[in-house]
C-alpha cells in the first residue's frame, strides 16, 4: 500500500532507491566513572587519542572533497577541524579529568553542557542553533571513545544508490555519503537553513528534512522515492509509479543540463536581436548567483535591507561600502540601484508612532518618503554616487507619479553631486537616472517623463495592483490579479512606445519579466531588457534564443487589440507553442 | 598594541564558518589577537571563543592586536570583516 509522507524539501531532484536506516546522530549515553589516581594518566591519554583520531577523520574527509566542489562545502568541515583543535575541547576536558578524577566521556559531557548553556542564552536565533556544530564535533569524539563510530560503519557498507534515513546528519556525514554516491537522504531533524540542507544543495543531493519518526515509518531496504522539490516521500510503491518517476527524473536532468549549457551564451533571438538579461538582487552576497545564471548585469538592486530590521538606517559609509562591493564584484557589468522603496509594507523605524494609514499602498512610501525626508535621501544618493566611481551605476527612482517628483529628485541629485565635488570625492558626473513605471499615471505620462530621464524600468507587480485595484495578499480578491488584463498590457505598451520615441531603453523588473509564460509576448511588444530573479534567467534565455521577433509581432498586435480578457490567455498560450 | 572597532556586516554574523575564517587568518600571525564584545573578551585564535561571542549582524566588536606583525594582522582582519567573510549566501 502506498504511503506518502511530506517534509521540507531542501535540495531539488528526484531520488529512487532503497532505504538505509541510520541509527545515529544523537550522542551515545554517557555515564560517570570515578578514577583512581593511578588511572588518570592513561585516561588523559585515551582522551588525547580520541581527539587525534577525530582530527584525522575530519582531515581525511576534507581531502576527499573534489576540487571543483563549491567553496562552502570544505568550509563546513574546516570549521569542525578548528573546533576539535580548540583548547576548549582539547585541553579543558583534560583538566576536568585531572581535577575531578572522572572518565573522559564524563569530562567531555560536562564541558559540552557548559558550552550549551552559553549558546542557549544567545539572542540571535541563527547563532544559537550553531551549537549543533559543536555537538556534532563532541559527539564524534564521544563515539570514538565508545568505539562506535560512524565513518567506519559507513565504509563497511555499500551505500551506492541508497536513500539514507537518519535522525540528523553532520556536514562530515554528508560529504562521506556523497563520496559513496548515495541517491538522496531524509532526516527527522533540520530545516531549510540547517547545514546539512545547505550542503545537500551545494552537492546536488536530493534531500527531504524534518520528517518526524521517519525511521519508524520507513523500513530497511524498502524501495522509496523522494522528490526534493516539494519535500515528498513515497513508500510502498508499485512498478508503474517507479517508471513514472524515472521518466520525470530523466526529464529534469535533461532540462537542467540544457539550461546550464546556456550560462555562457548571450541572449539573442533567432533573428539576431540581442536581449539584455539582468538580475534582481537584494543583498550584496546575491551577486555571486549571477555567474550561475549568466546575467548581463544587475537590473534591480533593492536597498531596503539597509533600512529595515535594524535600530537605525545604515549611514552613508555603510551604504557606500555595500554598493561599492557590488560594483566591484560586477567587474564592469552595469548595476541599477533602486533608491529606498519603503513605506507601504514595512515601517523601518521600530519606534514609529505616527498614524497607521488605512491604505498604506497609497500612502507615504518610496519616492514620496524620500522627498519628505530629504536628509535621508541625499545620504543615499551620495553613497550611490560615490560607488559610481568604481564602475557603471544607474539610479532607479521608485513610484514616480508626477513630473514634479522627478524634478525634485533630480535637483536633490544635483545637490548631492555638488556636495561631493566640493568635498573632493570621486563619482560619475553623468550617472544615468531612470524611473520605475509602476503607477498607471506614470505609464500615461511616460512621454513627458522620458525627456528628463535616461531609462525606464517597468515594475509590473505594483503596476498591476494599482491598475486593477487589487491587493495581491488579500485572498478574497487575488484571483482577479491578471498580468494579461488588457489595461495592464496597454500601459506596458504605452511605456515601451514612449521609450522608443525618446530613444531611451525600457527594462522590466517585475515578476512578469521572470515568468516564462510572458517572455514571447513581451518580446513581441518590444521589450529588450528583462530583469528577474537569477534563478529564472536561464529559462527566459532559453525561450528568447528559440524565438524569432518577426514571427511574434503580428500575433502580439492582435493580442493588444483584444479587449476581452478571457480571449487573451489562449492567444498568449498559442504564442508559446 | 592596535585597537580597532569593527562592525559585523554579513547577514549571518560570526557563525561557525565565518569564525573559522577569522581564526584561520588570525592564526597566521604571531601577534596576540583578542576580540571583545560588550565586556566579553575572547582569544581571536579560538573558534569556540569567537563563536561564543554571539556577534550577530550589525554588532560592533573591538579587536586588539599586540605583537611584531600587528599592523599587517589588523589590516587583513579588517578586510575580512568588510568582505562579509567571503560569504556567498
Amino acid at each position: 500500500m502506498a504511503l506518502i509522507v511530506s517534509g521540507i524539501g531542501v535540495s531539488r531532484g528526484i531520488a529512487i532507491g532503497n532505504v538505509h536506516l541510520l541509527n545515529r546522530g544523537s550522542a551515545p549515553e554517557v555515564f560517570e566513572r570515578k578514577l583512581e589516581e593511578h588511572e588518570v594518566a592513561s585516561e588523559v591519554e585515551r582522551f588525547q587519542g580520541a581527539v587525534a583520531e577525530a582530527t584525522n577523520q575530519l582531515r581525511g574527509i576534507r581531502d576527499t572533497i573534489p576540487e571543483d566542489a563549491p567553496k562552502d562545502v570544505a568550509s563546513f568541515i574546516d570549521s569542525h577541524i578548528l573546533m576539535v583543535k580548540d583548547s576548549m575541547l582539547r585541553k579543558v576536558p583534560i583538566e576536568i579529568i585531572q581535577e575531578q578524577l572522572c572518565n573522559a566521556e564524563w569530562a567531555l559531557k560536562q564541558q559540552l553542557d557548559k558550552v550549551v548553556s552559553v549558546f542557549e542564552q544567545m539572542e540571535d536565533a541563527y547563532l544559537r542553533t550553531r551549537i549543533n556544530d559543536v555537538e556534532h564535533v563532541i559527539n564524534l569524539i564521544q563515539q570514538i571513545l565508545k568505539d562506535q563510530q560512524f565513518t567506519v560503519q559507513m565504509k563497511s557498507q555499500p551505500l551506492k544508490g541508497s536513500i539514507i534515513v537518519a535522525d540528523d546528519l553532520t556536514p562530515a556525514d554528508t560529504v562521506v555519503m556523497q563520496n559513496q554516491n548515495i541517491a538522496g537522504f531524509i532526516t527527522e531533524q533540520g530545516g531549510p537553513l540547517s547545514h546539512t540542507a545547505i550542503l545537500a544543495r551545494s552537492l546536488g543531493i536530493p534531500a527531504v528534512v524534518g520528517i518526524q519518526r521517519a525511521r519508524s515509518l520507513l523500513q530497511q531496504e524498502e524501495k522509496i522515492i523522494i522528490d526534493g522539490a516539494d519535500g515528498m516521500v513515497l513508500a510502498g510503491i508499485d512498478e508503474n509509479t517507479i517508471k513514472k518517476y524515472r521518466q520525470k527524473q530523466r526529464e529534469q536532468k535533461d532540462a537542467r543540463r540544457k539550461l546550464n549549457s546556456l550560462r555562457n551564451i548571450s541572449a539573442k533571438t533567432r533573428d539576431g536581436q540581442r536581449i539584455s538579461l539582468q538580475a534582481n538582487i537584494e543583498l550584496a552576497e546575491d551577486v555571486n548567483a549571477l555567474k550561475l545564471s549568466g546575467a548581463d548585469g544587475v537590473g534591480l538592486y533593492r536597498t531596503e535591507f539597509l533600512y529595515i530590521d535594524r535600530d537605525v538606517p545604515a549611514d552613508e559609509a555603510e551604504q557606500y561600502s555595500a554598493y561599492r562591493k557590488v560594483v566591484r564584484t560586477l567587474k564592469g557589468k552595469p548595476l541599477t540601484i533602486r533608491t529606498l522603496d519603503l513605506g507601504a509594507e514595512k515601517e523601518f523605524d521600530p519606534d514609529y508612532q505616527g498614524p497607521l494609514t488605512q491604505n498604506p499602498a497609497l500612502g507615504l512610501r518610496a519616492i514620496r518618503r524620500s522627498l519628505k525626508d530629504t536628509e535621508l535621501f541625499i545620504q543615499q544618493l551620495r553613497a550611490i554616487l560615490r560607488a559610481s566611481a568604481f564602475g557603471p551605476v544607474r539610479i532607479l527612482l521608485p513610484m514616480i507619479t508626477s513630473y514634479i517628483e522627478l524634478v525634485q529628485s533630480l535637483s536633490l541629485l544635483d545637490q548631492a553631486k555638488r556636495e561631493l565635488k566640493s568635498e573632493g570625492y570621486d563619482y560619475d558626473p553623468d550617472i544615468l537616472v531612470g524611473a520605475m513605471i509602476e503607477v498607471p499615471a506614470a505609464a500615461l505620462s511616460a512621454t513627458i517623463f522620458a525627456k528628463q530621464l535616461d531609462f525606464f524600468s517597468i515594475g509590473t507587480n505594483d503596476l498591476i495592483q494599482y491598475t486593477l485595484a487589487i491587493d495581491r495578499i488579500d485572498d478574497q480578491v487575488n484571483y482577479l490579479y491578471d498580468p494579461l488584463h488588457p489595461a495592464v498590457l496597454k500601459l506596458i505598451h504605452l511605456t515601451l512606445q514612449a521609450g522608443r520615441k525618446a530613444k531611451i531603453p525600457v527594462a522590466m523588473c517585475g515578476e512578469m519579466a521572470g515568468d516564462p509564460r510572458y517572455t514571447r509576448l513581451l518580446l513581441g511588444m518590444g521589450l529588450r531588457e528583462f530583469s528577474a530573479h537569477p534563478s529564472n534567467l536561464l529559462e527566459i534565455k532559453q525561450i528568447i534564443n528559440r524565438s524569432k521577433i518577426s514571427e511574434l509581432e503580428s500575433p502580439t498586435k492582435k493580442i493588444l487589440s483584444t479587449t476581452v480578457p478571457a480571449k487573451i490567455h489562449p492567444m498568449v498560450d498559442a504564442l508559446n507553442e | 598594541m592596535i585597537n580597532k572597532e569593527l562592525t559585523i556586516i554579513n547577514k549571518l554574523g560570526l557563525h561557525d564558518r565565518a569564525a573559522a575564517k577569522l581564526v584561520a587568518l588570525a592564526s597566521n600571525y604571531q601577534s596576540e589577537i583578542f576580540i571583545e564584545k560588550e565586556g566579553k573578551k575572547v582569544n581571536g585564535k579560538s573558534i569556540m571563543g569567537v563563536m561564543m561571542l554571539a556577534a550577530s549582524q550589525h554588532s560592533v566588536v573591538n579587536v586588539a592586536v599586540t605583537g611584531n606583525d600587528e599592523e599587517d594582522a589588523i589590516t587583513h582582519i579588517e578586510i575580512l570583516f568588510n568582505n562579509c567573510f567571503e560569504e556567498e549566501e
